[in-house]
């Protein structure tokens, strides 16, 4: 018996091995059958009469994947014509929601997440007009078609905000005012602890948001707002942390709280599955530690959006090394800054991580 | 004219050669009969004329942006300034355009490259039209001089649209030819003077924040144009002492001329005196683009007290000494002990 060669991408002549992709055309080594398929209703009856409940519970993460490309603004951006939201859906039960970075240069990701008795919208985006961000409009859409699909003849919402001080992910709240069963976490501090069971154990507690075994796990971070939460999707083994910990500049709100979440969020990662770690922007480009400035609105070298929990191990020592101090400190994947501008720059390049300047689009 | 031989002669000689040539002309019968006389750039100085309340500053939402790409604005009947949407670039520079008898100088030509971008050379063509057909000439008469500023690319990124441009010149990406171009031999204190016609436009080098700028006097509506050295808002000053010369040199030639505005290439500041962060597309309050000699005074008095790189306010401008790769004015607004 021969041994079976091993499959290298880079010389199988299929174009799309060269990009990352593995196994183009399907690993045959992997079963065909895998368990994670109970977790999808894409075969509902055509006359059901009863509402479909989903399955949440799965061993590992859910089935799912990102294969789109974000938008990622204009060279002219008043010429831009993309979708003012552009919709993602990563499963059945899971979206993401980019904010055209034409409309708003911070261009936050917003998440609709589903389950068997409701649906959870984290973060709102960063602007309040809907004639310019259409968010309730895009959701209601989302929301509405789901349940045509799932049978059901409502599906409360909750909108949750992973700071409620940052106007880069709050604004589209607004847009939410009034919207029948809709539950909107308060935003003032003490009265979004109170609202989540966290008003005597903030920050080393924990809240929970039901939605129908599908239970969203809150945790306190703050750090970079000091009412910063996250959130963790048991389904997807995502974690969300808005801008705690994004491919980005994360500007240091208080350097102790700051350390302080990053220990927690890493014990978290610990005892929990965690498939990637979904933040609220992206800033950095796929170039090692070099980032958009502000206010950008063409952004065509972003990173990925989905960070290794890995990660997390390095931020939190390169926190402890900038803690206490006033500095901007640069690594591959995210840029640290505490007490300094948030438009920082610095001629202090580290001498680990490679020096390649990225192409300028004009 | 050979390239080298343009370049070692100042472009006010060259202007001297073209008049003779348009003046061969003139012989012509049915152009003769067309060109009216010229108008006098000279008479009851300085020639009136006016800023807008209110420039085009962006919007909230950069893609539903309804203004035009270049803001145009005659400020009298013989000079226009331009300005760039700030939803096009957010750089959004000004940039004059001096129209003489002979010669139309364009100065600074925006943050964007392509034609079908931004159609700038359409925009100055449609200028040169207008002020063509009010004053009765023929556009192909006159010759279009492209220069810019300062050496960054703010200022000459639309040069390119011009290459393909009949009677017309631009300028050159480097110290030599941008020098070359006004025919100078001793930069920064030589002052030369552009011949558009009738309308002599003084030109000297304004070295700091870059080393590659000059200041620009139109001794018809006696306005300094002093680029990016100093304008209404962070002014970035790489070189503390070859800047500190050039306001100098600003500050005597106030003495020593008439000024009825200084007139810088941005705006980032608002009127009650707000930063408007590096790189913003909204400028909902912005101050006007023109200054005084007095604001312009006041900043050299502060900048004389200054001695260490920082950001200092003058009331006007900030000056920004030497923090370009820095810091900034604004704060992380979150922060919390």
């Amino acid at each position: 018996m021969g041994t079976k060669p091993t499959y290298s991408p880079v010389l199988s002549g299929n174009s799309m091995s060269v990009t990352g992709n593995a196994y183009p055309n399907g690993n045959p080594d992997i079963p065909y059958n895998l368990p994670g398929v109970r977790n999808t209703d894409s075969a509902v009856p055509l006359h059901r009469t009863t509402p479909v409940t989903h399955v949440y519970s799965c061993e590992g993460p859910a089935p799912g994947k990102f294969v789109m490309r974000w938008t990622y603004g204009s060279n002219i951006a008043a010429k831009n014509r993309d979708p003012r939201v552009q919709v993602v859906q990563y499963n059945e039960d899971t979206f993401v929601l980019r904010q055209n970075v034409c409309v708003h240069w911070e261009a936050p990701f917003t998440y609709l997440l589903f389950g068997n008795k409701g649906a959870l919208l984290i973060d709102a985006g960063a602007t309040a007009e809907a004639l310019y961000y259409p968010l309730r409009e895009t959701v209601d859409a989302i929301i509405t078609r789901w349940s045509q699909a799932r049978g059901r003849q409502k599906v409360p919402l909750t909108v949750a905000l992973t700071s409620g001080e940052d106007v880069a992910q709050n604004q589209g709240l607004v847009q939410f005012a009034g919207r029948a069963d809709t539950v909107i976490v308060p935003k003032p501090l003490e009265v979004m602890k109170r609202f989540y069971g966290l008003g005597g154990s903030w920050p080393s507690g924990r809240g929970r948001i039901d939605l129908g075994d599908r239970v969203i796990e809150v945790i306190p971070t703050p750090g970079t707002h000091k009412d910063g939460v996250s959130f963790y999707d048991p389904y997807c083994d995502f974690l969300f942390t808005g801008d705690l910990i994004f491919p980005g500049k994360i500007n240091i709100g208080n350097d102790r709280d700051f350390v302080a979440s990053l220990e927690r969020i890493k014990a978290f990662i610990a005892d929990h599955p965690v498939k990637s770690i979904l933040g609220g922007h992206i800033e950095m480009m796929f170039v090692p530690g070099r980032y958009y400035p502000r206010f950008a609105t063409y952004k065509p070298y972003e990173r990925l959006l989905e960070m290794d929990p890995a990660l997390v191990d390095q931020i939190l020592d390169y926190a402890r090394a900038v803690q206490g101090k006033d500095t901007m400190l640069i690594r591959p994947d995210f840029v640290l800054l505490n007490g300094v501008s948030p438009d920082q720059r610095t001629s202090d390049w580290p001498s680990d991580v490679p020096n390649i300047i990225p192409p300028r689009p004009f | 004219m050979d390239r080298r031989t343009f370049l070692t002669s100042p472009a006010f000689a060259a202007a001297v050669t073209l008049s003779n040539a348009a003046l061969a002309g003139v012989a012509n019968a049915a152009a003769a009969s067309v060109r009216p006389g010229p108008i006098d750039f000279k008479a009851n100085l300085p020639a009136p004329g006016g800023f807008p309340d209110k420039w085009i500053c962006g919007s909230p939402s950069a893609m539903d942006n309804t203004d035009p790409p270049v803001h145009v604005h005659w400020y009298n009947a013989h000079t226009a300034i331009l300005r760039q949407n700030k939803a096009y670039s957010y750089e959004a520079p000004f940039a004059p355009l001096y129209f003489g008898n002979d010669r139309v100088l364009l100065l600074d030509e925006g943050f964007v490259q392509l034609r079908n971008d931004w159609d700038l050379r359409g925009v100055v063509d449609g200028c040169i039209d207008d002020w063509c057909r009010r004053n009765n000439r023929d556009p192909a008469s006159l010759e279009l001089l492209v220069a810019f500023s300062h050496l960054h690319a703010d200022h000459y990124a639309a040069t390119n649209q011009f290459a393909d441009r009949p009677n017309t010149r631009y300028m050159g990406l480097t110290q030599e030819e941008m020098l070359g171009f006004w025919g100078m031999t001793n930069f920064p204190e030589q002052r030369v003077s552009l011949d558009l016609g009738g309308r002599e436009i003084l030109i000297w080098g304004s070295p700091g924040h870059v080393i590659s700028e000059f200041a620009h006097y139109d001794t018809y509506t006696q306005i300094l144009f002093t680029g990016d050295m100093f304008y209404r808002g962070r002014c970035y000053i790489s070189f503390w002492q070859p800047w500190f010369d050039s306001m100098k040199r600003l500050i005597e030639f106030c003495d020593t001329h008439p000024v009825t505005h200084v007139m810088g290439c941005h705006v980032e500041i608002s009127k009650d005196g707000q930063d408007y962060a590096y790189g913003v597309t909204y400028q909902p309050d912005e101050a006007p683009v023109q200054m005084t000699v007095q604001q312009l005074r006041d900043a050299f008095e502060q900048a004389k007290t200054i001695t260490k790189p920082g950001i200092y306010f003058t009331g006007t401008v900030f000056l920004c000494n030497q923090t370009r790769g820095t810091t900034t004015i604004d704060k992380y607004p979150y922060r919390y002990d």
